[in-house]
């Protein structure tokens, strides 16, 4: 294993506290732990992408990244008057 | 070792840790608003150290490129949604962001 790949393997052991507050507390605490939960995931997969000398695995991080803001920019909408 | 693989651990390395006290913030703090400010480094910071190992070790090309393009995305955006989510806090706990009656404004 290389330094990519165990940066990598410890930003996905990241995921598992955003987890714990996505699955527990008020509806804006669980927003923060998806929130957060994103970023992690798109850094995990940019290290596992170059650990793992993948290039077109960067264009599902980049995807990612976008989808993952304008989502929660939705979600973030509906839970201030909806949800 | 080269010096520039030296610098990609330790750049990766901070990375890690970054995203490590960002997490513990939001899992420690005991306020939502205490929260909200533990996402700022993860997502300004981190990204920012990952796209500089990215472009130490492969120049420019199309992963350094990406990599970039996430960390300015992330820097430029995520204020944006951290905004929008005290905003949605503010509004479900008083039904209004703007300053109540009888609430007195902190000024530093």
């Amino acid at each position: 294993m290389n330094a990519w790949l165990w940066a990598g393997a410890s930003t996905l052991v990241l995921l598992v506290p955003c987890a714990v507050r996505a699955l527990h507390g008020s509806t804006v605490d669980r927003l923060l732990g998806l929130e957060l939960g994103g970023v992690v995931t798109a850094l995990a997969l940019v290290m596992l992408a170059e650990g793992f000398d993948r290039s077109i695995y960067f264009d599902l991080a980049l995807v990612f990244t976008v989808l993952s803001f304008v989502g929660n920019l939705v979600l973030v909408r509906f839970v201030e008057r909806w949800v | 070792m080269a010096w520039s693989d030296v610098l990609v651990a330790v750049l990766l390395g901070l990375a890690v840790v970054v995203q490590l006290g960002s997490v513990l913030g939001l899992l420690l703090m005991p306020h939502v608003y205490d929260r909200l400010h533990f996402l700022a480094p993860a997502t300004s910071v981190a990204p920012v150290l990952v796209a500089g190992a990215v472009v130490t070790r492969e120049a420019l090309d199309h992963q350094g490129i990406i990599a970039v393009l996430i960390a300015v995305f992330l820097f430029a955006f995520q204020p944006v949604l951290t905004h929008a989510t005290a905003r949605a806090a503010r509004i479900r706990e008083h039904g209004d962001w703007r300053l109540q009656p009888g609430e007195a404004a902190r000024r530093p």
